[in-house]
């Protein structure tokens, strides 16, 4: 049972540990610096910015 | 029915863009429609159980005689279809259409996710049965076997792969904030379910701590599960419909990331009060209070989006049900936290006002989402409209109002019955006559939503044999006055 | 490496995370807990099920009582659990080490059944409200079990432990109700819920 604990403390130092770096990782590459563009990655020349893309199926509101 | 970029020479860009989204929703069309179906079927089989469950709680002589209905087990049976038939599998429709939709990839493996579909409805069928027949292992969120945690594992790697895969390769460079909730979602439902099974089902732990494994696990399907597929899909959703991106993009990444960091935390807020050691609760009430900041980002990053377009939920059927969702979501969460804290708890807990809270999480919140999702997702999958908005209007005000009605109703009658029963002198049959009234308005409101429930089975029908007007691209946008978009082959 | 190992490890890191904090931990604690001894009656406790106790167990577990029956009593000043006579202190881990799983429950749309024995000795009590809880407990809304009972009109080779149906709830006079094995199990398991005993965690 000791050697069950162990293991489980050690995974999740591991994981804790690897989480942290890529973080820092991540900041470091510039993940985190062009938010604006992730933003606005959804869209599309098709569907822009400003196209609505859902209304009821028939024309009395 | 082929769209196919032979029809159209010499597409311009946004021509190509048009047709590269009908490929990828038509890549979803057999998975999702597999899974949208599956959950609409295990809607009403839900309902009706919780129907009948609801029916005998204040007329406990009705259907009494039939064992495998008996309240002890409808109840289970009611959550099991809605929990893993309804919510999830729609849920992972979901899912999956918004991970085609946002890398811009075909939805990969055609044979075997829709293999995964029906291995989940044996699943969840194997599992409702087994409640009814009195197999549940009584453990409130996971009364269905511990077998069942292998055709689940199955069913998610199969989706983990197909997500990979489809980010390995995906085009833009962006990671949009949607992706991290949804895989969030597919990393944490396996893990969940499979240690909540080894936890509870094997002598990894003991006595009372299996009470804590149990509300670590039930907590989380709501928040680590439910929860980041709902918010991945209003994240989309609200900004595509009301065509305006997402209002701080910094407050969605905050959100996500305290979202994962402190509602894994809140179960053990269930059981305050309990045999277990005071830290450890106290651990759960301060995830639990810890939660306003995702909240909070979260709403008010929904907010600013929404400013000034608000008039759009008149004429957009996805925009009303994912907004009330968003918003049931802000309030069930404030509850939630509120609700969390002893002196408040003293009186909510084990009475109705629980059961108030978590159908405004379950339901309000995402059960809403998933709705404002089929509405967007189906036509798009099955190129064609819906076929009534008369039964979408249907649809929305008896679940709005029956919702409504129902969280009013039990939480008012469990924040009395919590005083009553913290008064030794009122005898406790008393609190149950007291609180007899508003179980049958448990019933009322039970019986709008599920008239609710029954027209959109009906749409869903409709839309499957594709009933409506025709639609030749992905967007519901054909005004009559304006000529018909090319794309289509007719 | 891309961002997907970032997602991936970070989402497994919370979970790990938390399952450490709320049941590893605490089981940790809690798991070198045993039985105190009760040297007057030469015993342990709690006792450990056996018999029809212990297949009454699952009969509770099988109807789903915890869906309205909770077995904890919450602590002196929080809430009125021992005024109520639910119990002489609060329930404490120790309660539940032969308990798997814990019944502990989260609703009380009916009572709290942790000391249900001390509080309800008797088996012809809960023969009958089992059958039609409105017997015994007028304005209840708890379900009939009347599936886990014989209906008798003879007082011919009656067991035991059959139970007179008062007149104005028999469709049939006379009438007698025979426990099937399930609710002789069950109510055995009932009568076994007492926990009305010192520990020193609880005093």
């Amino acid at each position: 049972m000791a050697a069950f604990y162990l293991a489980l403390w050690g995974l999740a130092g591991l994981l804790g540990a690897s989480a942290i770096a890529a973080l820092v990782w991540a900041i470091r590459r510039g993940e985190f610096d062009q938010l604006r563009e992730a933003s606005q990655s959804i869209f599309d020349d098709e569907e822009p910015v400003g196209k609505v893309t859902d209304r009821f199926p028939d024309k009395r509101f | 029915m082929a769209d196919t970029p032979e029809t159209v020479p010499l597409p311009a860009p946004e021509e190509r863009e048009r047709l590269t989204r009908i490929q990828i929703d038509r890549s979803c069309r057999q998975t999702v429609v597999w899974y949208y179906a599956s959950a609409v079927f295990w809607l009403l089989v839900g309902s009706a159980l919780a129907l009948i469950a609801s029916l005998k709680m204040h007329t406990p002589g009705f259907l009494a005689d039939w064992e495998w209905l008996t309240f002890g087990r409808a109840r289970p049976a009611h959550l099991a279809a809605m929990i893993y038939g309804w919510g999830s599998m729609a849920g992972v429709g979901t899912l999956l259409w918004l991970q085609a939709r946002l890398t811009r990839n075909r939805l990969p493996f055609p044979t075997l996710l829709p293999a995964t579909a029906v291995i989940w409805n044996l699943t969840v069928a194997f599992g409702v049965v087994a409640i009814l027949a009195g197999y549940s292992t009584s453990i409130e969120w996971i009364e269905i076997p511990p077998s069942t945690a292998i055709l689940f594992g199955f069913c998610i790697a199969a989706i983990i792969a197909a997500s990979i895969r489809m980010f390995r390769s995906r085009e833009s460079k962006h990671t949009y904030v949607s992706q991290w909730y949804l895989f969030g979602a597919i990393f944490w439902f396996p893990l969940l379910y499979v240690s909540a099974q080894l936890f509870l089902h094997t002598p990894a732990a003991k006595g009372a701590v299996k009470a804590a494994a149990n509300w670590w696990f039930a907590h989380n399907v709501l928040g680590l599960w439910f929860t980041p597929i709902g918010l991945a899909t209003v994240y989309y959703l609200i900004p595509k419909v009301i065509g305006r991106p997402v209002h701080s993009y910094h407050l969605s990444l905050l959100g996500f990331w305290s979202l994962a960091i402190f509602y894994n935390w809140a179960g053990t807020h269930h059981l305050i009060g309990g045999p277990l050691p005071a830290w450890l609760i106290t651990v759960g009430i301060v995830g639990s209070v810890m939660m306003f900041v995702p909240v909070v980002t979260v709403a008010v990053n929904h907010h600013l989006t929404m400013v000034g377009h608000f008039h759009h939920l008149k004429y957009s059927p996805t925009l009303r049900f994912i907004v009330y969702g968003a918003m049931c979501y802000t309030a069930v969460s404030f509850q939630g936290s509120l609700q969390s804290l002893r002196s408040v708890n003293e009186i909510s807990h084990f009475t109705h006002y629980t059961i108030a809270h978590a159908h405004l999480g379950v339901y309000a919140f995402f059960t809403m989402v998933m709705f404002g999702a089929i509405y967007y997702v189906a036509p798009r999958l099955l190129n064609a409209e819906w076929h009534s908005a008369a039964w979408i209007r249907v649809h929305f005000w008896t679940t709005a109002v029956g919702m409504a009605i129902y969280w009013l109703g039990l939480t008012w009658a469990g924040w009395e019955q919590g005083k009553m029963m913290n008064d030794p002198r009122i005898p406790f049959l008393d609190i149950v006559r007291f609180t007899v009234p508003w179980l049958w308005s448990r019933s009322a409101a039970g019986v709008l939503m599920t008239i609710g429930h029954l027209s959109f089975a009906w749409l869903f029908w409709n839309m499957l044999r594709q009933r409506g007007a025709y639609l030749p691209g992905p967007t519901l946008l054909i005004r009559k006055d304006e000529p018909v978009a090319v794309g289509g082959g007719e | 490496m891309n961002r997907a190992w970032l997602l991936v490890v970070g989402v497994i890191a919370t979970i790990v995370a938390s399952v450490t904090g709320l049941v590893l931990l605490p089981d940790r604690q809690l798991r070198s807990t045993g039985p105190v001894e009760d040297e007057d009656r030469g015993i342990t406790l709690p006792v450990a099920y056996f018999g029809d106790a212990e297949e009454g167990r699952k009969v509770y577990m099988d109807l789903g009582c915890i869906y309205c029956h909770t077995q904890q009593v919450r602590p002196e000043g929080f809430g009125a659990d021992i005024e109520r006579g639910w119990g002489m202190r609060r329930s404490v881990a120790r309660d539940y080490i032969h308990d798997e799983p814990p019944l502990m429950g989260t609703m009380r749309t009916g009572p709290d059944l942790m000391n249900i024995g001390a509080r309800q000795p008797s088996a012809q009590w809960h023969y009958l409200h089992l059958y039609e809880p409105r017997i015994t407990s007028p304005g209840s809304i708890m379900p009939p079990h009347r599936f886990l009972f014989e209906v008798r009109h003879s007082a011919d080779g009656l067991p035991e432990d059959a139970v007179r149906l008062p007149d104005e709830f028999a469709r049939r006079k006379p009438s007698w109700i025979v426990p099937r094995d399930r609710a002789r199990w069950l109510v055995a398991y009932l009568l076994s819920l007492d926990h009305n005993y010192e520990v020193p965690e609880a005093r």
